[in-house]
């Protein structure tokens, strides 16, 4: 049996990030090298925001993505991940995934929300919130693992743009996610 | 806003993710991983299509793109890079081993 972690695109490729997003040139380090450590495969999704909204997207919030189009995208996008979780989940792996709890597509507990976000790209401050919810790919992927029988694998999301970001605390979520 | 990205991004082979990346990380290279072997030919090609995607915005934006490659997906990634107008990428030259284990230990 496997170890095998599913993780958000830019854990692995920084330069996904919205401009402005990124914190280290490649890659973030901390969950990289705790997954090594730990002796898990390392599976990397798609970035369904860098494929839709192009590397000079806006910040965004979850109610300007929750559109039926790009719930589609996202959906086309997660069919391939299920088909490889489903694949894992044959040959008995234990499977987890780690997401970006800042993020309105790949959040997994928190997701920003700004209901009045829309228009003029002229925000001074950011005003959003984190609010309790996945992202929109999150719950296409939930919705594509039980159109095949499958549950959602144990999770969580980085939390390093939070302003109260504690990495120890992260450190804790993510060893009891990988015990 | 400060953003450290390197704007430097490795397409890399699933049997070589775990032997480059040591290397691809010192050189602050973010990682786009290939699909690993094994799944059916429907799957393959749509996950080699979304990378495409991938890269063609990267490259569209003039990032650096280079390829890791073990073979595996080499003819399909190549298409799928065609039918957005991308052409293939440049390959990566992966560092000898430092020679340095070799000296005897005195």
């Amino acid at each position: 049996m496997k170890r095998v972690a599913f993780i958000a695109h830019c854990l692995l490729n920084q330069n996904a990030k919205v401009e402005g997003g990124a914190k280290r040139p490649g890659m973030w380090e901390p969950v990289i090298e705790l997954l090594r450590d730990r002796g898990y495969v390392i599976r990397q999704m798609p970035c369904p925001e860098l494929a839709f909204g192009g590397a000079r997207r806006f910040w965004g919030v979850r109610e300007q993505f929750d559109t039926p189009l790009y719930r589609r995208h996202c959906r086309r996008l997660a069919t391939l991940v299920a088909a490889l979780i489903e694949q894992h989940a044959e040959e008995g792996d234990d499977v987890v995934l780690i997401g970006v709890d800042s993020s309105p597509t790949m959040g997994v507990d928190f997701t920003p929300s700004a209901p009045h976000w829309a228009g003029r790209p002229d925000i001074a401050e950011d005003d959003s919130t984190l609010v309790r919810g996945d992202g929109i790919f999150i719950e296409e992927l939930e919705a594509e693992l039980a159109e095949r029988g499958l549950p959602m694998p144990r999770s969580t999301g980085i939390r390093h743009w939070f302003a109260d970001y504690d990495p120890e605390e992260e450190l804790r979520r993510l060893e009891s996610l990988l015990a | 806003m400060s953003d450290p990205r390197s704007r430097k991004v490795a397409v890399v082979a699933d049997s070589l993710l775990e032997a480059t990346l040591d290397e691809l990380g010192r050189q602050g290279f973010g990682i786009i991983q290939l699909p690993p072997g094994g799944l059916d030919r429907e799957t393959t090609r749509a996950w080699l299509e979304q990378t495409a995607e991938h890269v063609a915005e990267f490259r569209r934006n003039d990032y650096e793109v280079l390829l890791v490659d073990d073979g595996l997906h080499t003819a399909g990634l190549v298409a799928a890079l065609a039918a957005l107008g991308v052409p293939p990428l440049p390959q990566y030259a992966i560092q000898p081993p430092s020679t340095s284990r070799l000296t005897p230990e005195t």
